[in-house]
């Protein structure tokens, strides 16, 4: 990989940015093996980008030029979508298990249909995870220890345990219950990896962050549920399973967005630019849902309309989760002062 | 244990702001030993720093800052130069080191954090856990990159190339031991001259409990903010056990909605 420089010179140049020439050169260095184009790539847009309007000196709240302190995540919309497809998928093993405890046959169907969802979700969120990923071909390392301190890779292991259990159930429906149990991890643990960084918006709402998770979780199901063709007696499950689901959600982004805004400046992008826009139009679309699940007389139209309605209320709630994690990662005032009213109190 | 290494002492950078020029000759040597490429070229427009910021490819940045504020012995009236070498503090307490899923980020024997290339598999959980913004990765190359502290000079009993090339050792290395005594000593120096101002930025665990101290510290006469470092950093493991306890709580509120509604339903559904 190597881009021309001084094109419109007699002599122009071919590198990778490193101003060394490979033919003569040998390359030993510690990074002499990091891949560069000698473009000018990512790096400079995002620096490039940081300011709209000149820093000014502020002698009580200073800043370095206004400069993030963090560098902001890297991952792209397959996180966001993995955390709302693995949720989904681990919401529904967890409701399969449920349905095999009440030892009914009205629910065979439904339970398949668990199972099913569980075992496809589990398969596209591998996909997810190893697409994201900048050595895609090295996502076997994530299995090559065991590590409690890092929530990916313990999220990891759970992530093989549900595929593997849920993978399990169609030939022996024992193995549903321990899918059910590992669902109910693979759709929580997000919460925790998330909480579980420097960016301060994500940080400060630790407490509530992988509860919000498991709720968005159950609104995913529930909603997903709602798109199939459902007997009465299915239909009235996962109704009441979706209902609790997008309630719970509700009031967990709620609480979420007061943990981060005890300090007024790490809440802020819950509540102004596109990450505050995303964030208010997934609860609105989830409040819609819940409304549509609890109006008498459940129509198929009702049925429909609630299920979209919870499926792009929790699948946006992912992205504005993200996107305001960014845009805190960005402020460097956020950090500055959740690290200062604390030690001013 | 025979085979094994022998832990040699934990080394270092003590970095005195004080005495740093801003002549980026750390940045330059960084660049060139490690043979680093080089991130674009960027005309930031602040100061004469157009580093901007630690990254994958930048392991020494030299913040300029312009301060509206008189410093002693600095005779510029109301204004005076703060220069400051910022590097990957090698925390005592890594962030980085704990959120790494495939152990690619290890200590060494020298007591630093390293990113082992071959092992790195690029899923970026340590650049959102680094409270100091440090670790970053490389689009092109798709790993995460960073300070190795020199890692491979170390080996061979030679110092950092930024400490090397520094000409007013405003970067000094050695043995962490030897630093803070030197540090301490420093600070009396400035104090008894007249620069009350200077203070140690992480020099030990009692002073940043948040990650138990830096193997990088550095001498200040200013907030922290100023030079852009984290008043209290906190490494995000030492709270993660919050959100361990609510994930608890989330699952238990999964089962029971799973297990109330499939009951609800086999109830009323029996009834009618």
């Amino acid at each position: 990989m190597s881009t021309v420089r001084y094109k419109t010179s007699p002599d122009p140049v071919s590198t990778d940015g490193r101003d060394i020439d490979r033919k003569i050169a040998e390359l030993a260095g510690e990074a002499a093996d990091q891949q560069a184009s000698g473009a000018a790539g990512k790096h400079i847009e995002k620096q490039a980008g940081t300011w709209t309007q000149l820093p000014q000196p502020h002698a009580a709240d200073p800043t370095y030029y206004d400069r993030p302190l963090l560098n902001e995540s890297v991952w792209g919309w397959a996180i966001p979508t993995y955390y709302y497809v693995g949720g989904l998928a681990g919401a529904s093993l967890a409701l399969g298990a449920a349905l095999e405890l009440q030892h009914a046959a009205k629910f065979d169907r439904l339970i398949r249909r668990c199972h099913w969802i569980g075992f496809l979700g589990c398969c596209v969120s591998g996909a997810l995870l190893v697409y994201d990923l900048g050595k895609p071909q090295r996502f076997l390392n994530m299995l090559r220890v065991f590590r409690p301190t890092s929530p990916m890779n313990v999220g990891a292991w759970i992530l093989s345990g549900t595929s593997g259990a849920s993978a399990a159930a169609f030939f022996f429906r024992q193995a549903g219950y321990a899918a059910g149990l590992f669902g109910m991890a693979l759709a929580t643990y997000t919460g925790v990896l998330v909480s579980n960084t420097a960016v301060p918006l994500w940080n400060a709402s630790r407490k509530v962050l992988p509860v919000l998770f498991a709720a968005s979780a159950v609104t995913s199901a529930g909603s997903l549920f709602e798109l199939f063709d459902q007997d009465e007696d299915e239909a009235r499950v996962t109704r009441a399973f979706g209902s609790v689901g997008k309630l719970a959600e509700i009031a967990a982004s709620v609480i979420a967005e007061q943990h981060a805004s005890q300090v007024a400046r790490v809440g802020r992008p819950f509540q102004r630019g596109f990450s505050g826009f995303l964030w208010r139009t997934a609860a609105v679309l989830t409040a819609g849902s819940v409304v549509m699940n609890l109006l008498p007389r459940p129509t198929r139209g009702k049925r429909l309309a609630s299920g979209i309605l919870g499926t792009v209320g929790s699948l946006l709630m992912r992205f504005a989760l993200e996107q305001a994690g960014n845009a805190s990662a960005r402020d460097p005032r956020a950090s500055f002062h959740s690290q200062r009213e604390p030690l001013a109190q | 244990m025979p085979g094994q290494p022998q832990a040699a002492p934990v080394k270092g950078f003590f970095t005195d702001t004080t005495l740093c020029i801003g002549c980026k000759a750390c940045e330059v040597a960084c660049k060139q030993w490690n043979q680093l490429p080089d991130d674009g070229f960027l005309f930031t427009g602040m100061s004469y720093d157009n580093t901007a910021h630690l990254g994958a490819s930048t392991w020494r940045h030299v913040a300029f800052i312009e301060r509206p504020a008189p410093l002693h012995p600095q005779n510029e009236g109301a204004f005076s130069w703060l220069f400051s070498s910022d590097v990957c503090k090698h925390c005592a307490r890594a962030g980085c080191l704990e959120a790494c899923p495939t152990g690619a980020i290890i200590r060494t024997e020298f007591g630093s954090v390293y990113v082992q290339p071959d092992v790195c598999n690029g899923c970026g959980y340590c650049i959102v856990s680094c409270p100091f913004g440090v670790i970053d990765r490389r689009e092109e190359d798709g790993r995460a990159w960073k300070c190795t502290l020199c890692y491979d000079r170390l080996r061979a009993d030679m110092q950092p190339a930024c400490a090397k090339s520094c000409p007013t050792e405003s970067i000094q290395f050695g043995n962490l031991e030897d630093l803070r005594k030197q540090a301490r000593e420093r600070v009396e120096k400035l104090h008894s001259q007249g620069m009350r101002e200077a203070y140690l930025y992480g020099e030990s665990a009692a002073s940043q409990p948040g990650t138990e101290g830096l193997h990088a510290f550095f001498l200040l006469v200013d907030k922290p903010e100023v030079y852009n470092l984290p008043p209290d950093p906190i490494v995000p493991t030492k709270t993660v056990k919050d959100a361990w306890t609510a994930m608890a709580a989330g699952a238990l509120g999964i089962a029971l909605a799973a297990l109330g509604a499939a009951f609800f339903a086999h109830k009323n559904g029996a009834q009618s």
